[in-house]
């Protein structure tokens, strides 16, 4: 592992068709499995993956680009992920938490996504103006 | 890749065993409410979905997943699952799904449980 450059980087721009996210899930295994990441936390990263990009493709414009890191310095190993969009943007202090309860009743089912990524990642940052947004997302060896 | 499969495996009385395989998304998701549906419009009012071979699920499919629970409830029928990967079981107990559907270890427990006269 000391041999392998500190962080290993991997960027990944989705193209705009059906099931264009699963391209950043399979970078996260291949990621996972060079520093032998343990699979359940390998899975659950993919899961937070998959929201981030769902969210930046649908909302966002442009290029949905996927910038991984992995570190093995500072703690390490753990896993950084930037899914960064060119849409409107949005103010994510004002993206209501769900609750399933109400989601029963409601017509509109959806709105999991930050939710997910904030209970499967460490650390979940979403800086967001016009044109551009930025959802940072950690997880850690020992993590969660 | 995750190629989306689903098939009615078994169906006991009021009791329906769907297999799902591969990514449930919005068309994955799709597919299980139009069957779902179906199912309880034809009287079926347990539904198990095993999901041993799924092992990505994303938001838009899980919305999906509870109009079926919606419809469920209506009638007052039971949505199961079982054979859950570790990160779907998280994912079902961050949304509180636990409090609402039944899930099982696999399918054996899951049938038992659903008709204990089996």
């Amino acid at each position: 592992m000391s041999a392998m450059s500190d962080p290993m980087r991997v960027r990944v721009v989705l193209p705009r068709t059906a099931r264009a996210e699963l391209a950043a899930v399979q970078a996260v295994e291949d990621l996972g499995q060079r520093v032998a990441f343990p699979r359940d936390t390998l899975a659950e990263v993919k899961l937070a993956v998959v929201e981030a990009c769902l969210n930046a493709l649908e909302y966002g414009a442009g290029d949905v680009v996927v910038e991984f890191a992995v570190h093995l310095k500072n703690g390490g190993p753990w896993l950084e992920v930037a899914v960064v969009d060119h849409g409107p943007g949005f103010n994510p202090s004002r993206v209501p938490t769900p609750a399933l309860e109400e989601k029963l009743r409601a017509p509109r089912k959806r709105g999991w996504g930050i939710e997910l990524m904030r209970h499967l990642m460490d650390e979940v940052e979403i800086s967001s103006r016009p044109g551009y947004t930025k959802v940072r997302m950690i997880r850690r060896w020992g993590g969660k | 890749m995750e190629t989306f499969e689903l098939k009615l495996a078994e169906q006991r009385g009021n009791i329906a065993v769907l297999e799902v395989a591969g990514y449930i998304n919005n068309e994955g998701g799709e597919a299980i409410a139009k069957e779902a549906k179906r199912l309880v419009d034809d009287g079926v009012r347990s539904l198990l979905f095993d999901l041993r071979a799924t092992r990505i699920i994303n938001s838009i499919g899980i919305s999906l997943l509870l109009e079926v629970l919606e419809r469920l409830l209506e009638v007052r029928g039971t949505l199961a699952f079982c054979s859950l990967t570790p990160s779907i079981a998280k994912t079902f107990q961050i949304m509180g799904l636990a409090q609402y559907a039944r899930i099982f270890p696999d399918r054996g427990a899951a049938i038992q449980g659903l008709d204990p006269t089996q």
